[in-house]
């Protein structure tokens, strides 16, 4: 038995509706308690008076593992070899940048106060190498969106008008055997059209085979995450990602859920207008009106930052059209196992490009136009719009509008015109940071334990010196605990522990394995029970990681 | 999963020994070694019935005198201690031993070559020079209308690749399977698979795998509609190039099958730079991909883990404490022909019939005791093997699926893993 006590320090804690209140915190085998019991003894004390206090961050969205990652990594040594990662006695040697390899990932996370990061697109038959390469990602609990929505046995099961209900039992099957905790979409049935040879898939248009509509696809999955009740909302990257006008798209996927629960991620990518010499403007008044107003959406940003980096997406289809504006200009282009695609080009995001300068306002405007930061989160989309690690200048962005119209100043003019960016006067406080970054995310994927500082909760603490400039705040926090271990001190690793795998593990009619194995036997190129992740193999996968499963509640 | 609680028999079991990782072998567990009684092919039957035995006589041995596993790992760890840049060659192994080699590897300041590395760095380097569009297994299964094989049979290397992907009983879509078109390029192929279930005979272009850039050069040429020379490119008339070329532009869906080890070698990322440009040109009209065969001996595996812990490929030293990615001076015939490297550790627990190289150097061998040797190494360490002693897992041809490998026999030798991490720490404890 060990108790931590953590004294003194300026608790932010808005899940709790804790705001900059001086409290003592005290941590038990890894988890918060209210206070010693009688007689005990505190082995150790950190005495953190006038420091700010966190929950560990918690990243939604972040391409952190799963083959797709890998491919980036294999195109991109001329960027690793910027970025060495020196062994030391207490962790390996790696590279870091814009497709970091894991244990370098793992760690800069951690130094950076972040203690979960969620793999937002696991193809479900790469679902086992993505548990592989996020259990080689050191200190970060882990866990995946499971991709559906262009695999031909939903597709099948569409086209033949399967009711709700066998859908509901198909998705619930997929979440239990690849270990994940929600369901993402990318470009609704286009990955499939692609395949078909169509080259674009408008929300109402029929992939060409099945002649099933993204819509359609948005509408029943959204269905059957909410009635299967999975915490996390539908996880939905729209159709049409980057293409000038995509605003109606996006806004008319947000009305394909019919008011059920769905979340938009790298929203800035899709929320672009025509206006303008070019026919390329921003639409984020539009995006953030309709997220201010429909209370069923949630966003993140998927914020762009200048800079060299790779795009890595499900969506080959978008990825294919793009890949001739590759920066080096190389690209990998997948179709895979009748269950999805990928698509990997390196880009470099320019100041002085207008479309660049323009996406890099879009965002901006979005974060700043929603109201409610808990509808809003912070991401890059790792590493599509910018390396994780660009987090702490982000949030000075968002923080800091003298620095932000300062950064304003310096981009491309055409688009500063283009942009009301220099009109918002918003700046976010750290309690609205600590939102965004660690209560909202964590009530959004239902990790009740983590995100806050109760009693209960999982002893995941980060412990900041306040800093006028929130760059150098964020970037390098004092302490950083993980599950109750000091991990980090003053922004180095001083302990290496292992996180935990998160998965929900909703109920579903066994007789859909009826209908799936006899189709893996004559289409596959698995078997199903091969394909299928059981809970010790998960664990086995992760290199030991604890699987934390979390229940569902029914709702259909 | 056996078929019922009395048999001896495993089903549905993943087979480690080529890049297919065919899942649906039948395995008889009963006796002294595992026997392929269903779905396997030659290669599995050989392996299981080799590799899955279980020695009751096999010891670790120094300078070839028996010796303890501790003792054998006191003194791998002695030689690698005084190694400044160890080089790992073999390792053909599964996710966890390959994760447990990584971390060896790094302490030691060493580098890693596995054994079909020679040709696949070459391949990787055709990815960081360009790119490509590739597609897995299972879309040839249910799509696929045009196969061409560049240079490999597939069966050489993937003996079942014809049976489970290529001549199925159906596909999703609704098209007729035996109809589809089969064409070989290169020379002493075995063609027979390709022969349809129908007896129609596949098209086959002759010539030596040495013109391989020539013959996809006409290719390129031809869909760019570019002039070629002469009447007959490499021996075979300019009509059946074209004809070949109007083919693939009217296929919905063709594949471009290759393999970096049939290529000649220092040809192959040439070889596979022009494949991709192949499926490009293809692409704007029409959709074509190209099928990478790799993944044997484990390949696919190593080379992922490598990737995903460090973010580079194979060929990396890790001899300074931060990694250095030379793909031409960190080959291992270089560094040992080039005195650049002064210890071998040969780490293989899924292949056993490659022998490590005669260097001189000091020499660690952790390898089943059926590993063939041509010469006796300073420490021999005998493992299990995964997929028939341990479970494991093994990433396949197409670096998308990996399968869990089943521990059908219990082997009281260690898993190469546990033989590494005690080599770890009996660094560390020497180091302290």
């Amino acid at each position: 038995m060990s108790l931590i006590k953590l004294t003194g320090g300026r608790v932010i804690d808005p899940a709790n509706g804790v705001n900059d209140q001086v409290r003592d915190i005290y941590v038990r085998d890894g988890r918060i308690v209210a206070g010693p019991n009688e007689h005990e003894k505190i082995t150790a004390e950190y005495n953190i008076a006038g420091r700010i206090v966190m929950s560990g961050a918690i990243d939604m969205h972040s391409h952190i593992g799963g083959g797709k990652v890998n491919i980036a990594r294999e195109m991109l040594p001329e960027d690793h070899r910027g970025d060495p990662l020196e062994r030391t006695e207490l962790t390996r040697s790696s590279c870091g940048h814009a497709a970091p390899g894991t244990l370098a990932a793992g760690y800069r996370y951690a130094e950076m106060g972040y203690t979960a990061a969620f793999e937002p697109a696991i193809l479900p038959i790469n679902a086992r190498q993505a548990h592989m390469e996020m259990g080689d990602t050191p200190i970060l609990d882990t866990g995946g969106y499971a991709m559906l929505g262009s695999d031909d046995f939903f597709l099948r099961m569409m086209a033949a008008k399967e009711d709700q209900k066998a859908i509901n039992d198909y998705v619930a099957w997929t979440l239990n055997a690849t270990q994940t905790v929600g369901i993402k979409i990318v470009n609704p049935g286009g990955i499939s059209a692609f395949k078909f040879n169509q080259r674009k898939l408008d929300l109402d248009e029929q992939n060409a085979y099945y002649g099933i509509t993204p819509r359609e696809i948005v509408k029943v999955l959204s269905r059957a995450v909410h009635d299967l009740g999975v915490p996390k909302p539908l996880h939905v990257h729209a159709s049409n990602l980057g293409v000038p006008g995509n605003v109606d798209t996006t806004l008319g996927t947000m009305d394909a859920a019919e008011g059920l629960p769905i979340h938009l991620t790298h929203i800035q990518f899709h929320s672009y207008g025509t206006e303008g010499d070019r026919k390329f403007s921003s639409a984020a008044a539009r995006i953030a009106e309709a997220i201010n107003q429909k209370k069923n959406v949630t966003a993140d940003v998927g914020q762009i930052l200048f800079g060299q980096t790779v795009t890595a997406s499900g969506d080959n289809m978008v990825q294919y059209r793009n890949a001739d504006h590759g920066s080096p200009k190389k690209s990998v282009i997948m179709d895979i196992e009748c269950d999805a695609g990928c698509g990997v080009v390196p880009f470099k995001y320019k100041d002085q490009n207008f479309v660049n300068a323009l996406q890099w306002a879009i965002g901006l405007e979005i974060f700043l136009m929603v109201d409610d930061p808990w509808r809003v989160f912070l991401t890059t989309d790792h590493p599509n719009g910018a390396p994780f690690t660009t987090y702490p200048h982000l949030i000075k962005l968002l923080m800091d509008r003298s620095f932000r119209n300062a950064m304003l100043d310096t981009i491309n003019p055409d688009a500063r015109a283009m942009s009301n960016l220099a009109g918002l006067d918003r700046e976010y406080s750290l309690y609205e940071i600590a939102i965004m970054t660690r209560a909202a995310p964590a009530k959004l994927i239902g990790l009740a334990d983590r995100g806050h500082l109760a009693p209960g909760a999982a002893a995941d603490i980060v412990v900041y010196k306040e800093d006028a400039d929130r760059e150098r705040m964020f970037e390098k926090p004092e302490l950083v605990f993980k599950d109750g271990e000091l991990v980090v001190r003053d922004g180095r690793i001083v302990k290496v522990v292992r996180g935990n795998t998160h998965a929900v593990k909703p109920e579903f009619d066994r007789s859909i394995e009826k209908k799936i194995e006899p189709y893996f036997q004559r289409y596959h190129s698995v078997r199903m029970n091969n394909f299928k992740i059981s809970d010790d193999e998960l664990c086995e996968c992760g290199g030991g990681s604890k699987l934390i499963a979390h229940a569902c509640k029914k709702r259909g | 999963m056996t078929n019922e609680a009395t048999s001896t028999v495993v089903t549905e079991v993943a087979c480690p020994l080529c890049g297919h990782a065919c899942d649906d072998l039948s395995v008889d567990t009963a006796g002294s070694g595992l026997t392929v009684v269903a779905n396997g092919c030659d290669r599995a039957r050989d392996g299981f019935a080799r590799l899955g035995g279980v020695p009751t006589n096999a010891s670790a041995r120094i300078d070839g005198k028996p010796a303890s596993l501790e003792e054998a790992c006191a003194e791998a760890a002695r030689i690698l201690a005084g190694a400044q840049q160890p080089v790992f060659g073999g390792m053909a192994l599964d996710l966890n031993g390959a994760r447990g080699a990584m971390e060896l590897v790094d302490l030691a300041g060493g580098i890693v070559e596995h054994i079909n590395n020679e040709f696949g760095w070459r391949a990787s380097r055709a990815v960081q020079d360009g790119g490509g569009i590739n597609t897995t297994l299972a879309e040839v299964k249910n799509r696929a209308d045009l196969i061409v094989l560049l240079g490999t049979d597939a069966v050489s290397r993937q003996p079942r690749f014809f049976e489970r992907v290529v001549w199925v009983k159906e596909s999703m879509f609704d098209f007729d399977t035996t109809s589809r078109h089969i064409v070989y390029m290169g020379a002493g192929l075995n063609t027979a698979p390709g022969v349809s279930p129908d007896g129609r005979q596949p098209d086959v272009f002759e010539f030596d795998k040495k013109r391989m850039p020539e013959a996809l050069s006409v290719l390129n040429a031809l869909l760019a509609k570019q002039p070629v020379a002469g009447e007959a490119p490499l021996g075979i008339a300019l009509a059946r190039w074209q004809a070949l070329a109007d083919a693939l532009l009217a296929a919905k869906y063709s594949v471009l099958v290759w393999t970096a080890s049939a290529f000649d070698t220092p040809q192959v990322d040439m070889n596979v730079g022009a494949i991709a440009a192949i499926a490009r040109k293809l692409n704007v009209t029409t959709r074509c991909n190209a099928l990478p065969l790799a993944g044997n001996d484990g390949d696919s595996t190593m080379g992922a883990v490598h990737l995903w812990q460090t973010g580079f490929p194979m060929r990396t030293s890790y001899a300074s404490g931060t990694p250095k990615f030379d793909p031409l001076q960190n080959g291992l015939s270089r560094l040992v022909a080039n005195g650049e490297t002064d210890a071998l550790v040969w780490l293989s627990s899924l292949n056993d019939t490659v022998a490590p190289p005669s260097t001189g150097l000091p020499t660690v061998v952790i390898a089943p005791p059926t590993q063939k040797l041509d010469a006796e190494p300073h420490v021999f360490i005998p493992v299990a093997t995964p997929g028939m002693h341990l479970t494991g897992h093994f990433v396949r041809t197409d670096k998308v699926v990996s399968l869990p490998l089943r521990a059908l026999k219990k082997s009281s030798l260690p898993a190469a893993e546990q033989v590494t991490a005690a080599i770890v720490a009996k660094m560390k404890e020497v180091g302290a």
